[in-house]
């Protein structure tokens, strides 16, 4: 029975080769951290905050702000399937994408058909795939329009600590199929939302006996944090994961973007 | 961690699965469990002792299903708990391996 367990590969390799790897990991991760930390924008009365903590020393999650010509601040949040070193080099393709993307002032599910038509063959020969959601805030009206390419859909909680419901929906991965269309949904944030977007390795994180932090856990977390700054929500939720994982290693690349509209209108 | 046990019919080889479908598994995936179907017509994969699959463990998947229909291999998957159902659903899984792989209770 089930006699067919993985086998180790480790193989040895030379000291000076270990430094040389040790350094260019290093830097590999200085200029990941670099990217993903770029300035965050300063716009409307928003309180915006994120942060990427990869399993291993750089990973495959991705997450950009980007003010639009239009006024809009434009959100893309993603994780390349896959860790470390190949889901890194996947997630500066992906980046890429994104900016490139944005020469087309299109909305967010037309974005998130760009960058599939852009990076469809290279994820295909590869094996990879990306998961993204887009979306557009608008300052003026608190629209916010989302899309989603087989993302977790954000978690918006009003000021009452309310959990705000959300229209389903899906959408095939980023290199899933050569031509996948995406819809837009909108809703109107009101004073005071919190709007949370993640990846799965918050959901997704064990303890030591294989429980999953999971769903439900969060939204009950964001909503005792909702009155706090998206930076102390953002250490809150780390240091919650950190108590339940209780030291277990952190399997996958963790990433959250909170905004936070009209936090200076009270 | 993943194992899983073979056992060969006359209509089909089944395959059992066991643990974690995630990055670790990547090795087990290409170097043992795509070889120990590769050559067979039918393949039918039970899901009933696998409870987790991380994204890295979608894409061992669609790859391994790719695969074997790449050769003209029948693969279906069976016993898929709720938990990976819903995942499966948010990335449209079946949509990129074919809704026919995936054996649904009704």
């Amino acid at each position: 029975m089930f006699k067919n367990k993985i086998s180790d590969k480790n193989k040895r390799v030379n000291p000076e080769m270990d430094i040389t790897l040790a350094r260019e990991m290093k830097q590999a991760r200085n200029i990941q951290m670099k990217l993903l930390n770029a300035t965050k924008p300063e716009i409307g009365n928003a309180d915006i905050s994120g942060v990427s903590i990869p399993a291993r020393l750089i990973g495959g999650d991705y997450f950009d702000f980007q003010t639009l010509p239009n006024g809009k601040l434009r959100i893309i949040i993603g994780d390349v399937m896959g860790k470390g070193i190949p889901a890194a080099m996947l997630m500066i393709l992906t980046r890429g994408a994104f900016r490139s993307s944005l020469e087309f002032k299109a909305t967010p599910s037309e974005t998130l058909e760009v960058m599939n038509r852009s990076m469809y063959n290279d994820l295909k020969t590869l094996g990879s795939f990306v998961t993204l959601l887009c979306a557009d805030w608008d300052p003026d009206t608190n629209a916010l329009t989302y899309s989603s390419a087989g993302h977790n859909l954000p978690i918006i909680v009003n000021k009452k600590s309310k959990e705000r419901e959300l229209v389903k929906q899906s959408g095939v991965m980023i290199g899933g199929l050569a031509d996948s269309r995406y819809i837009d949904q909108t809703i109107t944030l009101s004073h005071q939302d919190m709007v949370f977007f993640y990846t799965d390795g918050i959901i997704e994180a064990q303890d030591q006996h294989g429980n999953l932090f999971r769903l439900p856990r969060l939204v009950e977390l964001l909503k005792t944090l909702h009155h706090f700054k998206t930076n102390e929500i953002e250490y809150s939720i780390k240091e919650e994961i950190d108590s339940f994982t209780n030291g277990i290693m952190q399997k996958d690349d963790i990433t959250m973007l909170i905004l936070k509209v009209n936090e200076n209108d009270k | 961690m993943l194992e899983f046990e073979k056992i060969k019919t006359q209509r089909l080889l089944f395959v059992k699965c066991k643990g974690d479908l995630d990055i670790e598994c990547e090795e087990i995936v290409h170097e043992e469990l795509i070889p120990a179907m590769i050559h067979e017509k039918n393949v039918r994969v039970d899901f009933s002792n696998v409870h987790f699959v991380d994204s890295s463990g979608m894409g061992l998947l669609i790859s391994l299903v790719k695969t074997l229909k790449d050769k003209d291999i029948n693969i279906t998957i069976q016993n898929i708990n709720d938990d990976i159902l819903e995942v499966f659903d948010l990335l449209q899984i079946p949509q990129i391996i074919g809704s026919d792989v995936l054996l649904l209770e009704s």
